[in-house]
């Protein structure tokens, strides 16, 4: 039986609700396993994923509808995520109603991390990227 | 939420919410009120993740501020972790490092009885 698994990019864009969250978590964790990654990295996944998304649920459209946006795909044993908003984006808010620990535990679970624009108006995008095969914490 | 998500139930004394399947900012709100409601009335509150399949920081915020409301009141709350719990819920207390923050039981028996004074 061959390893190699051929397994389609994901592309959503859905509403940005909290109850959109986990219909993302739910895809890319079917995505994941579809892969054949670690069940440690599908955890890491899931929840990374779902920081980035509750980031923009809460922050990116005040007041306001707005799209977020999943791209992910695998390349070389390698996941790689993109969360993005066309909102306010990931801005320091003194009224912010979470722990602030959304990214930080996007840094600690992915292998690696960036983020882009944050403008006033712009596309904002958290990349993340995904060893699909690693046993342990991610390397840094 | 359905009450297979969030079981609540009251013995000896205590509430004991029992939560199932996967939880974040959405099913968050439920739980805030189903952990502050019986806190405020000064009936110890006891949070069973043990069935608990996923929870992000939204829900960890609603634990922590529990656990706030509980120590500023002098209240009793604490978190069941069992043998059997989630390896993905265990590894959220991990990164963020909040592990040791919470009073955490292996059992709800084990938190009941520490709620009555019964150890620990």
């Amino acid at each position: 039986m061959s390893t190699h698994v051929e397994a389609p990019d994901v592309w959503l864009s859905v509403p940005a609700r909290a109850e959109n969250v986990a219909v993302v978590r739910q895809a890319l964790a079917g995505l994941c396993e579809a892969l054949l990654a670690e069940p440690r990295v599908v955890a890491d996944v899931k929840l990374a994923v779902t920081e980035a998304c509750t980031n923009v649920v809460v922050h990116a459209y005040p007041g306001r509808e707005g799209v977020m946006e999943v791209e992910a795909r695998p390349v070389d044993r390698t996941l790689s995520v993109v969360v993005r908003d066309h909102g306010l984006g990931i801005v320091p808010r003194a009224d912010s109603p979470g722990l602030g620990l959304g990214l930080p535990m996007i840094a600690s679970l992915s292998d690696s991390v960036e983020i882009r624009g944050g403008a006033d108006d712009g596309d904002t995008e958290v990349i993340m990227t995904f060893a699909l095969d690693r046993l342990s914490e991610p390397a840094r | 939420m359905n009450s297979e998500q969030l079981a609540v139930e009251q013995i000896d004394g205590a509430r004991v919410l029992t939560v199932r399947g996967e939880h974040d900012l959405y099913t968050a709100p439920p739980l805030r009120e189903g952990i502050t409601a019986p806190l405020d009335e000064g009936v110890p509150v006891i949070v069973d993740l043990t069935p608990a399949t996923f929870i992000d920081s939204s829900i960890l915020g609603v634990l922590l501020g529990g656990l706030r409301r509980a120590r500023e009141s002098g209240g009793f709350f604490s978190l069941v972790l069992g043998d059997e719990a989630e390896p993905t819920v265990r590894r959220i207390f991990e990164v963020t490092g909040l592990l040791s923050v919470f009073p955490i039981d292996a059992s709800s028996a084990e938190a009941l009885a520490r709620s009555r004074g019964d150890g620990g």
